[in-house]
């Protein structure tokens, strides 16, 4: 099979993308915004749009290094799945599945966190944000993890196509507009609800809902963390940037990262780990991960101590 | 999808999405009303580290913390705010007031609108907390 294509699905969804982001604000001007419609602000709508600018610019400029990589894994695989359409339904769970542990990793490695970042550098949480994206995700080589699928005979163009779907169902979930959605869909899809607590910065929302499509994996690997009504969600980052610029926002943790390893007076592992540990790792107890955040959180007075997100690992 | 006809849809609707919130009156500034506010800003930053006592600057867009570990600034980021500490900051009068510069690329610099009379004043209490 040679000739395999797919629509650009994600380029397609863009005008659908911008209508639905004017709507989010008539609602939000509609309903009042200390509601709980929720926020939005111009300087960071605008980084946020931008980011999603760049990263189809970047898409544009370095997608050939990915799509060299996977048509030479195709070369080599003797499996080919075909492209009927229930490889391509198969394709899309496996996808969503691989998505969970790229974006776990995004999470919990300092050197795929310093592209995830700008992500989650918005203390807003609105359709804008969803388009806050990386320009530097091929520095990462998370397209390593897309190899199995490859392997397993999903023709790369197939892989492509699905994962810019799942882009485009994650584009909804986030805003503040939609409260909670029925209990079967709550319980099998990504919702607006679960999606928020993953971009809170609250000690016991931190590290949890990775979930792309699928909100049981979080549940089958012990990261889902549910929208405690008790506790608004505070987003952005555990330190918030001081800055609207969006070259300082594609590249902060990149340049802290260079600074940290090319620090004076380190071991060579201590090097490695400021590259590779958990954000907020250092060689000083300095700084704080989230499981540190965590711990400090379940040493407070009793009351903030317990529940879901901050459980004991 | 031509490439011009997606260009014109992301500028028309950065153009659509800035006109509009700034219409909505979503591009005014925040000012923290009190003291009280600034810390409580300072503490959803710095957590482990919690302020003691603020001194809030004219215009109220930003404040000096004297927390338990050392003295940081915490100033509003359009309807939010960010803070950090003033280790290592280098201040620079201007004419539009006082630039601190902080070594972190994520949050290099604060312009903090004073008045000449305020300036002088504020740019020796900020030069005393850093030596």
């Amino acid at each position: 099979m040679t000739d395999v294509s797919y629509p650009d699905v994600v380029t397609l969804a863009v005008p659908l993308f911008v209508a639905a982001i004017l709507a989010e604000i008539v609602w939000i001007a509609v309903r009042g915004r200390d509601g709980h419609a929720g926020r939005y602000e111009t300087r960071d709508a605008l980084t946020s749009l931008l980011m999603g600018t760049g990263n189809v610019v970047s898409g544009l400029l370095l997608g050939f290094i990915a799509w060299g990589f996977f048509m030479m894994l195709w070369q080599i695989t003797p499996l080919d799945l075909g492209t009927a359409w229930w490889v391509v339904v198969l394709c899309f769970v496996l996808d969503d599945l691989r998505y969970y542990w790229v974006h776990r990793f995004g999470h919990r490695i300092r050197w795929v966190w310093a592209s995830h970042v700008n992500h989650h550098s918005s203390q807003h949480y609105n359709l804008t944000t969803a388009l806050r994206q990386t320009w530097t995700g091929t520095f990462t080589f998370m397209m390593i993890v897309r190899a199995p699928l490859i392997l397993l005979g999903f023709h790369p163009a197939m892989v492509l196509f699905v994962g810019g779907l799942n882009l485009i169902y994650q584009f909804w979930i986030h805003t503040e507009a939609i409260g909670r959605l029925p209990r079967w869909v709550e319980a099998v899809m990504n919702t607006p609800s679960h999606h928020r607590v993953h971009h809170g910065r609250n000690a016991r929302y931190l590290d949890a809902n990775y979930a792309g499509v699928f909100i049981v994996w979080d549940k089958l690997f012990g990261t889902f963390v549910a929208e405690d009504d008790r506790e608004k969600v505070d987003y952005g980052l555990v330190h918030n940037l001081g800055t609207f610029n969006p070259l300082r926002v594609a590249f902060h943790e990149w340049v802290a990262i260079f600074r940290d390893v090319t620090r004076p007076g380190l071991t060579l592992r201590q090097r490695l780990m400021y590259a590779v540990a958990p954000p907020g790792w250092s060689h000083d107890g300095s700084r704080e991960t989230s499981d540190q955040i965590k711990a400090r959180h379940r040493a407070a007075p009793p009351g903030d101590a317990e529940g879901p997100g901050l459980a004991r690992p | 999808m031509p490439l011009w006809l997606l260009a014109t849809i992301v500028v028309v609707g950065l153009a659509a999405v800035a006109l509009l919130t700034h219409l909505l009156g979503w591009s005014r500034a925040r000012a923290f009303v009190d003291e009280a506010e600034a810390m409580r800003a300072w503490d959803r930053e710095f957590s482990a580290d919690p302020a003691r006592r603020a001194d809030l600057l004219p215009g109220g867009h930003a404040a000096v913390v004297h927390s338990v570990r050392g003295t940081g600034l915490v100033w509003t980021m359009g309807l939010d705010s960010t803070a950090r500490p003033l280790e290592g900051a280098r201040l620079q009068q201007t004419r539009r007031g006082l630039t601190i510069r902080f070594p972190d690329m994520a949050a290099p610099s604060v312009t903090l609108p004073l008045d000449p009379s305020e300036r002088d004043d504020w740019h020796r209490r900020l030069q005393e907390t850093l030596t």
